[in-house]
Parts: C-alpha cells; sequence; structure tokens
C-alpha cells in the first residue's frame, strides 16, 4: 500500500517535469459537420472535426460522392467558411447553388488550369497544406477523384500521416475526395459510396439512389472488413425535379 | 480663439511671389493693376495700395490705365494664385493643426489650446506677421473668439496689421466697421444704404425681430455677425501627404534578396508613415526600372515593370505588405538588372472592426490575402479563359450553361440567419472542357455514346433540351441536351451529352455523380 502511494506520488512529481513523456496524450474531442443527408447523419454522426475523412467512389460511374460532398458544403457554409481544393476543375457552382452552398464563404481552388510546372496532384496537395496552415476554415475538402488512381496511389504515407496530425489541431474538417481510401488509419472516416439505377419518371430524370458503405468509423478499427461494413441506401433529387 | 490671416489684394500679391525678396520690396511702392478679361478689352481686375493712391481703380480699361503712366501691368494669373493660397495654408498649418480654406487669400485657424505654445495673443500676432513678411506675404491678421469675427476683423481693419478682440467685446470692437465688409448681397446694401444704415453699430443696434420683418433670415444672420455673435465649426482641411518610398541602386542589381532587403526597409518606413497619419494602405503600387540597355542600333531599351495590390482590408502591417512583394516577385523573371524601385501607398482610414466572442472561427482578414498570393504562386491566378483559377464562384446571369466566374473571397462576411436548405441535390460534375464525342441515334433518342474510345450503349434516356442565346452578337450558342444513363464495365454512369446544334458536335458535358 506503502509503495504504491510512494510510486504514484513519484510519478506526479515527474510528470510536472517531463510532461511529454508521462503524460497520456487525449485526443480533441471531436465535433462535426452534419451533411444533409439524414441517413449517413444518422450512420457516422456527421462529418467529424479534428479529423481527415475521405469520401469515395468510382470516377467513371456515377457513384454520388460528388453529391455527398456538394451537401456537406451546403450545410458547413451556414456557419463555418469553407475552401474546396478541385484538383481537376470540374466543380459545377450551379449545383452547388441548387444545393445551398454559400457561395461567397466557399473558397474554391482550381488546379491544373495554368501552366505551372507541378501536377494537379502535387497542387492540390501544396494547396491544401496553405489552407490548413493559415487557419479559419471550418471545412477544407480536397477533390482528387478525377486524377487516376495510379499517381494518387503514389501519395506516401507520410503526406496523410502528416495532415492528419496537423488537422488534430484546428477546428476543421479535412475531407478527401476520390476514387479508392488511400490514408488507411490517418482517416478517421471513410465513406465508399456508390449508386444504383437512377429513377426515371416518362421523360424526366428524378432521382439517383445511393448507397453508402462505412469502411472506418470513428468508434470501429477495420480489423475483419467485411464484418465492419455498414450499408445505408437513400435516394437523391435532381434540381428539377 | 480663432485667428484669421487674410492677405489684402491677393491677386498683386500673388503676381510677387515669385519674384525675389528685393524685387518685392521695390514692387510694393511701384503702382501695380492686375488686368482681366477678354483679350482684347481687358480691365484691371486688382490694384495695390500705391496705385489705388495714384487714382488707378478696378474695372478700368487697360488703355485708361496706361494713360497715368509709371503704373506697372501685368496679366492676372490663376496658377501664380493658386500657388499663392496653397503657400498660404502651408504657412497657417504652422501655429495649428486645424485650418480652414475660407476663400483666395484668407484662411482661418483654430488658435484653441495653443496658448502655451504661441504665448500672449499680442506677441504672437507681431511673430506671425513678421514670419509672413519673410515667407513673402504681407498678410492681416485678426485673433477673436469666434471664426466670423476674426474674418471680418481682418477684412475691415485695413490700417493694423493685427487685430486682437478679447472675449466679449466683439460688438463694440466692430462696430465702427463698415456694412459693406459684410458678406451682402448688391440689393441689400442698398436698402441698407437707404435706411442710413453704413456702420456695424447701426445694423447691430436695430430690433432684431423688425429686421426679420424687413429683410428675412438673411438680415438676422447679418445682424449677428455686426454683433460677433455667430460660432461656427471650422471646415478644415485634410493634410495631403504622399507616401512614396524609392530608392535608385548605384549598378544594378540582379538578385532577389538585394531587392528583398531594400524593399523591407522602404516598407518599414512607408508604414512608420502611415501609423504616425493614423492612416492605413488600400493599395500598394510597386513599379521597378530595370537597368538601360544599349540595343545594336544605338537606341536605348528603357524598361519598367509595375504591380499594384488592392487590399481588400487596409492594413499598416509590414510583414503583410513585404509578403504580398516579395510572392509577387519570386515568379516574376526580369529580363534586365534592377536600377530603381518605388513603392507608393494609396492611404485610407484604418478599418475598425468590433471582435464577437459568437462569431464562428473565420480566416483573418489581414492574412487571408497573403494565403490567397501563396495559393496563387502554386496554381496560377487565371486560366485560359481569364477567369481567376482563386476565389469565391458566382454564377452569371445567363441561361448559358456552365457559365461561371470566379470573384475575390473575402472573410468579411456576416453570417445572418441562412434560408433553411431545400435538401440534397445531385451534383453534376462537369468536364472542363467538354469532351467531343460521337453519339448513335435512334430516330432522335442516342443509341449509344462513345466515352474514352469505347462505345457504351444508353440504357433510359431523358430529353431532348433545347436551349439557346446570343443570336443578336458573334457568341451565339444553341444546344440540345440529353440526360443518358450509360452502361459501363464499373457500373452506371449518368452522363450529360449535349449536341451544338451550331457546330452539329455532340460532346459531354459531365457526369452525375
Amino acid at each position: 500500500m506503502y509503495a504504491t502511494l510512494r510510486k504514484a506520488q513519484i510519478l506526479t512529481q515527474i510528470e510536472q517535469k517531463l510532461p511529454s513523456a508521462f503524460t497520456v496524450y487525449r485526443r480533441p474531442q471531436h465535433g462535426n459537420i452534419r451533411t444533409g443527408i439524414a441517413q449517413i447523419d444518422e450512420a457516422v454522426q456527421g462529418i467529424p472535426l479534428h479529423a481527415l475523412t475521405e469520401i469515395c467512389g468510382s470516377s467513371v460511374a456515377s457513384s454520388g460522392k460528388t453529391s455527398v460532398l456538394t451537401s456537406l458544403l451546403a450545410q458547413a457554409s451556414r456557419d463555418h467558411f469553407c475552401a474546396l481544393v478541385d484538383a481537376t476543375d470540374s466543380y459545377d457552382p450551379t449545383s452547388a447553388q441548387a444545393a445551398g452552398v454559400q457561395l461567397p464563404r466557399l473558397l474554391w481552388v482550381r488546379c491544373g488550369k495554368t501552366r505551372v510546372q507541378l501536377p494537379p496532384l502535387e497542387q492540390a496537395f501544396k494547396v491544401a497544406d496553405i489552407l490548413l496552415q493559415s487557419g479559419g476554415f471550418g471545412l477544407i475538402a480536397v477533390d482528387l477523384s478525377g486524377i487516376s488512381e495510379r499517381i494518387v496511389r503514389k501519395v506516401p504515407l507520410s503526406s496523410w500521416f502528416r495532415f492528419s496530425r496537423v488537422i488534430e489541431k484546428q477546428p476543421a474538417a479535412l475531407v478527401f475526395i476520390g476514387q479508392e481510401p488511400h490514408a488507411t488509419s490517418c482517416a478517421a472516416l471513410v465513406l465508399r459510396v456508390e449508386s444504383e439505377p437512377a429513377v426515371f419518371q416518362g421523360n424526366l430524370l428524378t432521382q439517383l439512389k445511393l448507397k453508402v458503405e462505412v469502411v472506418r468509423g470513428r468508434e470501429k478499427k477495420p480489423v475483419c472488413a467485411e464484418k465492419c461494413l455498414e450499408r445505408t441506401g437513400f435516394s437523391l433529387r435532381t434540381q428539377w425535379a | 480663439m480663432f485667428a484669421c490671416f487674410y492677405i489684402p489684394d491677393f491677386p498683386v500679391q500673388a503676381s510677387f511671389l515669385s519674384e525675389a525678396e528685393e524685387t518685392r520690396m521695390a514692387l510694393r511702392k511701384t503702382p501695380v493693376a492686375i488686368l482681366d478679361g477678354p483679350a482684347n478689352l481687358p480691365g484691371v481686375f486688382a490694384t495695390n495700395p500705391a496705385a489705388r493712391r495714384g487714382g488707378i481703380q478696378s474695372g478700368m480699361t487697360k488703355l485708361q490705365v496706361e494713360t497715368y503712366g509709371g503704373v506697372l501691368l501685368r496679366k492676372r494669373s490663376l496658377p501664380a494664385e493658386e500657388a499663392a493660397h496653397t503657400a498660404l495654408l502651408d504657412f497657417a498649418g504652422n501655429f495649428s493643426p486645424r485650418v480652414e480654406s475660407t476663400a483666395p487669400g484668407t484662411a482661418l485657424l483654430d488658435l484653441c489650446g495653443m496658448e502655451k505654445i504661441l504665448g500672449s495673443w499680442a506677441s504672437a500676432a507681431r511673430a506671425i506677421t513678421a514670419q509672413a513678411l519673410e515667407t513673402g506675404f504681407e498678410l492681416r491678421l485678426a485673433i477673436a473668439s469666434n471664426p466670423d469675427t476674426a474674418l471680418l476683423a481682418a477684412r475691415g481693419f485695413s490700417n493694423t496689421l493685427h487685430t486682437i478682440i478679447p472675449v466679449g467685446e466683439e460688438a463694440r470692437r466692430l462696430a465702427p466697421l463698415p456694412v459693406s465688409v459684410l458678406p451682402i448681397s448688391p440689393e441689400m446694401l442698398e436698402v441698407l444704404d437707404g435706411w442710413g444704415i453704413r456702420t456695424f453699430q447701426s445694423l447691430a443696434a436695430l430690433p432684431a425681430i423688425a429686421v426679420v420683418e424687413r429683410l428675412g433670415q438673411d438680415g438676422l444672420y447679418l445682424q449677428k455677425l455686426a454683433r460677433g455673435e455667430i460660432n461656427r465649426p471650422l471646415l478644415t482641411i485634410e493634410p495631403y501627404e504622399d507616401f512614396v518610398e524609392g530608392f535608385e541602386f548605384d549598378d544594378p542589381v540582379e538578385t532577389l534578396e538585394s531587392l528583398f532587403f531594400i524593399l523591407n526597409r522602404l516598407l518599414h518606413e512607408l508604414c512608420l508613415e502611415l501609423l504616425s497619419a493614423a492612416l492605413a494602405a488600400r493599395e500598394l503600387r510597386l513599379t521597378v526600372e530595370l537597368k538601360i540597355l544599349r540595343l545594336q542600333n544605338g537606341e536605348k531599351a528603357e524598361e519598367q515593370y509595375q504591380h499594384e495590390w488592392k487590399l481588400p482590408v487596409p492594413t499598416h502591417d509590414k510583414n503583410l505588405l513585404f509578403g504580398l512583394v516579395r510572392l509577387q516577385l519570386e515568379k516574376t523573371t526580369f529580363s534586365a538588372p534592377v536600377r530603381k524601385l518605388t513603392l507608393a501607398i494609396v492611404p485610407i482610414k484604418p478599418r475598425v472592426a468590433q471582435g464577437n466572442l459568437f462569431a464562428p472561427p473565420s480566416p483573418e482578414a489581414e492574412k487571408l490575402e497573403i494565403t490567397l498570393e501563396r495559393i496563387r504562386g502554386v496554381v496560377g491566378s487565371t486560366d485560359a479563359d481569364g477567369a481567376a483559377c482563386v476565389g469565391s464562384p458566382q454564377l452569371v446571369d445567363t441561361h448559358k450553361p456552365g457559365s461561371f466566374s470566379v470573384g475575390h473571397f473575402s472573410s468579411i462576411h456576416e453570417f445572418t440567419n441562412s434560408p433553411p436548405l431545400a435538401g440534397p441535390v445531385v451534383a453534376l460534375r462537369i468536364f472542363r472542357p467538354a469532351l467531343e464525342t460521337c453519339v448513335e441515334l435512334d430516330g432522335e433518342e442516342p443509341h449509344s455514346v462513345r466515352l474514352w474510345h469505347h462505345p457504351r450503349p444508353v440504357l433510359a434516356a431523358s430529353g431532348p433540351w433545347s436551349s439557346s442565346g446570343y443570336w443578336w452578337n458573334f457568341a451565339t450558342w444553341m444546344r440540345e441536351e440529353w440526360d443518358v444513363l450509360l452502361k459501363l464495365p464499373a457500373g452506371l454512369g449518368l452522363y450529360r451529352i449535349y449536341q451544338d446544334r451550331i457546330r452539329r458536335q455532340w460532346f459531354v458535358e459531365g457526369v452525375f455523380d
């Protein structure tokens, strides 16, 4: 009993002198930003702040990842300044306006449009880094889905790790949109979006049915990937429906 | 207390100002007449006391004046008068920071709180008139408790160089002045003359109600002026300051480090000047003059580089301004070594902003410009169409699909209550530029679409949706849209295709994603 007490006293004294070595690192409390899609918000309680999130889906087939991103921007821009780093300049402001994105609060960075020597992927990563350093943005989204999977796969893990460490200290969400997840354990949340057949009413396209899988969640680690999958189905209306 | 600097015979004195002091002194004793008017019939506009003593009066023709003989005739010069008035204001600025430019040759000063610096009013008046004489002005000075009394005393008392009217004695001291000194219309002057009212004393003695009944509010105002009862604030002039700093190198420099060293110093000096004037920079202009090169044909090639920054938030932060300049110069290549640098700042009053504890975090307005400039350094400033690569997306008021512009992004934005969202919608992912494609039609409907070198069967199609615009100018467009569901190896793809009806060419505009 005495030895235990003595050990605790010594540890307390050392902890005051060497806080980093003996203090247990506590991650900041995770707030979140709602995506605006009830089914996703119900399944994962929104996109976590202080963390890196990946939303992935096919870029050839209609997966619905851009629609999820647009809905997320619409929600986030109500209360925060947002930044969208568009690696292939494929974002549609008209869709954003229709979804309710507050365009004056959105910083849109169009990469790969000038004869700058850097390739679009490097431009996007550098811009994301600058935005993270500058601070003040509630949501930073990096859209890499137009870039070939073969190129994105070459991004070293240390880059993802650095992003995840930097964003941990900021009250912001960092979201990467791509074809496949790449950040592995650096991502707090990974969503895979797929589409099901679109709904046509007569001659009019009215709905796109989507399916979201939670590949990695905050609470669950994908030790056994198949068992951790959660599937959520929902449909999004078109602008004119 | 207020002081009035009044230059009698201002056009004459203004014409003397450019002369040497000895010439000026001699000219004061010579009869001088300033001529103005049409070239074929110039008339006397102003005279000096020597000319008036000789019988020269305003309004006489040049021919009439010439008959007198010995009169120096000069043509009126407006630039000389303007320069003289500016010099008078500068001179007045030596004694008070609050100066009103009342009229050409007349300035009013607020001397409140200057007693300890200037000493007694009598000694101050003597010193001021002596200094003015050295500067080239023979001015009349009056000090009174209100500006208009000082002005009337300076204009009216022509026999003394300085007049000091103690507080409470305004009406008594102004009493002997003629009513023509007042800012009075000729009609009213005639009326007063008809009543036998010729001095301030007699005008001030009239009952106020009777004056209003006969002359209206203008008459009452003149009576109050005559009594020295009008007290108005001065319309002070804002001192103009030129925030320009430059540096010329002995030998033209080729390295950016040397430029940065000098630019940093220049910006430091400019920011200090801004701070001392309680101002901030609204615009920053950099001019870089390059080394003069001699061409083979013997001509000189002089080149200049200029850049201008319009700051969204006024600032006097040296580091911020230097960061902007550094980022711009780092991505600029000069064709010759740098010979001269000039930095100019357009000043504005600094921004006063109240912080809000409950406002969401936002990028710092002052540092945001640096962030945007750094991003522009990575991705470029504008695309081939001239649209900015960094900024806020803005929709253009047109029906043409895909039209947008990119405006300046600013973090000074009120978070008011946003309207409720209508719910998520399907977003379109645009191909910029649109992909040229071939479409096989089955009747009028698309049957297959060639996508990435392979024909893709169309499972369902929605269309055609026709639109056109700008038929009145050269930017005419006409298109027919289809939303098609394609069968792809990766799954189902919902694409938007359109036919350009003018070029008869099909394009893939984007994918619903």
